[in-house]
């Protein structure tokens, strides 16, 4: 049995294992660079330790620091969540040779699925159907224009080591590879540390949709079901649902089944996911396997009603899966938005900095996995992500409904955010009728104009408001950002009338 | 009090008044009366009840200004003083040079702009790599290049002015 993990992340996933930690009586180790000393993750978890200074490859990345603090603390396991550690072979590796359990496939599996090169290899020896391209790094962009030309334009550019879009690019002309080629590799060195880069072919519009699986230590794997992420800015999935709008029983029966003999046999254990590129006629390619928790899996959760996390540190403690591939069962629709500290509005610029006010949505089938609250200085360091929003209802119609019902409850200001994208994508029609493919979103945005933003509203109101704020600016507290305490005189007379509006008005709720 | 206020391209002029002890005031909009009923929820969050259309406010400044969230819709808003007219002069016109500021630290990828080009609006103007993602600038309005002070390779902060269009 596990008694205490050491969590190697930050921001919600970190929040999000600590929790299912806490649920399983399991003692939590936080590690934290510079710029979150005050994060969340460092707040909640029992033991933390500073790792150093804000850049990843300071902090985050030095798995050395980590292994060390794991000792010390005398945890017996580490999460490595998603994003920066969680797909290093070599780290997988040197915990096991340290004794101490990495919650996550063994290295040697993630070695031949991680790497989205290696992946493909295995994919052709599983007989998955894939993509055509490279199933090798490629050394100069002489040899990637060879490889473009042989599957033909347009193609795309990816990290092998990648994930989240980074490294990432779609190459339509021939003469615009090279250039490409190059900011790709620098660009994956950077995210990843690692600069091998291979080329695929682009489907046309297709589907990206996902297959989640669990395995145990003990030679089973079942499939969770299928996440619809076609809703993608720049490669970067920004909407995720399950169950898919288009995937039958029987195509479901079919992908879940692929995913899984992909994962037996490069001998994978733990949560992992399949990814898969679906075209206009439900054929599917494989696109790569990602050897970890993804951002979207409470979708899975919601639809399928079991805990990933719990599972994955049961599984690791060597437990069989509790459940057999026939007893898994899809119930409703779940919707998750991936709320960003960035600015539709401004070509989408990241909006770090300090959120001076903060107000949350709640109530029936909204689940929020937040790494943020009121006066936490998001840094500039890292991923914007802020927080995934879920809403969980019987069917997608209900759950749009329940998802734009939580958008308009949540306010993030002093900070931009792309909640005001959502709220409009949400009404759109072709997302409505599920319309979606990986081009939908630019679509969206290219008729997207800065400014008509707008929801109607009573300017009335608005101007009341802002002569309201003017005129009670000097007393500090209506409009205060620095203190988020209310002070002096203006406390005795906003308590004064905060109380006699309630008490005029009844307004208990 | 006075104060003239610049709000969704519109000036208005504003009587406000001290509330009475219910919390209830009263405000003339050019002219026109208007009662809200004021309740501070907690410091910048407001309730604001105005013929009976019950509205919550969030006020929020960041470094271009003032705005404020009535309900789901963001509003960037101007006071001016009415004696001066300040805000008339700095931003009514559209001759007046603009300057592209880095909203936050980051590092100058590419300039797409030479100095004296013509641009139009939306157009993009460089590239600035931040939270490991390149992003692009692009011109709020039509115009041309008065001055461009920055080169690739640069490191920027907040507010640091990276290009003036005119």
């Amino acid at each position: 049995m596990l008694r205490k993990i050491l969590i190697a992340n930050r921001g919600e996933i970190a929040l999000r294992i600590l929790r299912a930690c806490r649920e399983l009586g399991i003692s939590t180790v936080a590690v934290f660079s510079d710029a979150d000393r005050a994060a969340p993750h460092v707040l909640e978890a029992d033991e933390a330790y500073r790792l150093g200074p804000a850049p990843a490859v300071d902090s985050y990345l030095r798995g050395d620091l980590i292994l060390h603090f794991a000792r010390r603390s005398g945890a017996d396991a580490i999460h490595p969540g998603y994003g920066f550690l969680s797909e290093n072979a070599d780290f997988a590796r040197a915990c096991e040779q340290a004794g101490i359990k990495f919650i996550g496939p063994p290295s040697t599996a993630m070695r031949a699925l991680g790497s989205k090169t290696n992946a493909r290899q295995v994919a052709d020896q599983a007989g998955l159907p894939r993509t055509p391209g490279s199933v090798h790094g490629l050394a100069s962009p002489e040899e990637a224009a060879e490889v473009a030309e042989t599957v033909g334009y347009p193609v795309m550019l990816k990290a092998a080591a990648g994930g989240g879009g980074k490294g990432m690019r779609a190459i339509v002309r021939a003469e615009d590879l090279a250039e490409a080629f190059i900011a790709a590799q620098s660009e994956a060195e950077r995210a990843f540390g690692s600069d091998e880069v291979y080329i695929e072919k682009l489907i046309e519009r297709p589907r990206h949709i996902e297959i989640q699986l669990i395995a145990d230590e003990h030679g089973h794997c079942v499939s969770l079901g299928e996440r619809e992420c076609s809703v993608q800015r720049r490669h970067q999935k920004v909407i995720e649902e399950a169950p898919s709008a288009v995937v039958s029983h029987e195509l479901r029966r079919r992908m879940g089944e692929a995913a899984v003999r992909l994962a037996l046999s490069a001998g994978y254990t733990n949560a992992g996911t399949v990814e898969f590129l679906v075209d206009a006629g439900q054929n599917f390619y494989f696109l790569e396997m990602n050897t970890r928790l993804q951002v979207e899996h409470p979708v899975t959760e919601l639809v399928t009603g079991h805990d990933l996390v719990h599972l994955q540190i049961r599984i690791a403690q060597g437990e069989p899966l509790p459940f057999a591939q026939e007893e898994i069962q899809l119930r409703g629709h779940a919707i998750e938005c991936r709320v960003y500290a960035e600015d539709p509005e401004n070509g989408f610029l990241p909006s770090p900095g300090r959120i001076t006010r903060l107000i949350q949505p709640g109530g029936p089938g909204i689940r929020e996995d937040s790494g943020i609250y009121e006066g936490w200085v998001v840094p500039a360091d890292y991923d914007p992500m802020l927080s995934k929003l879920i809403a969980f209802a019987p069917t997608r119609e209900l759950a749009i409904a329940r998802m734009l019902r939580a958008l308009d409850e949540y306010v993030i200001a002093g900070i931009r955010s792309n909640l005001g994208l959502f709220r409009r994508v949400l009404r759109d029609a072709d997302f409505c009728a599920a319309h979606i493919d990986t081009g939908y979103l630019d679509r969206f945005l290219a008729q997207y104009r800065p400014g008509d933003t707008s929801a109607p509203h009573d300017s009335t109101a608005a101007v009341a408001a802002a002569a309201l704020i003017e005129v009670t600016r000097n007393n500090n507290a209506v409009t205060s950002t620095a203190s988020l305490q209310p002070s002096g005189n203006w406390k005795a007379s906003a308590r004064r009338e905060a109380v006699g509006g309630i008490n005029h008005k009844g307004r208990h709720g | 009090m006075r104060l003239e206020l610049e709000i969704e391209g519109h000036t208005h002029q504003i009587e406000a008044n001290r509330p009475d002890p219910a919390g209830l005031w009263r405000f003339r909009v050019d002219g026109q009366p208007i009662d809200a009923d004021v309740c501070l929820i907690r410091p910048g969050v407001l309730s604001l009840l105005v013929d009976g259309q019950s509205h919550r406010i969030v006020v929020d400044l960041d470094p271009n200004g003032f705005s404020l969230h009535l309900g789901t819709t963001r509003i960037p808003y101007r006071i001016g003083d009415p004696r001066s007219l300040r805000f008339r002069r700095s931003h009514a016109g559209t001759d007046a040079p603009v300057a592209i500021k880095a909203s936050m630290p980051g590092r100058i990828v590419r300039v797409l702009v030479e100095k004296g080009a013509a641009i139009a609006a939306h157009q993009g103007i460089l590239v600035i790599e931040a939270m490991k993602m390149q992003n692009e600038l692009k011109s709020p309005r039509d115009g041309s290049v008065a001055d461009i002070r920055v080169s690739p390779g640069d490191t920027v902060s907040t507010g640091d002015i990276l290009v003036l269009i005119e």
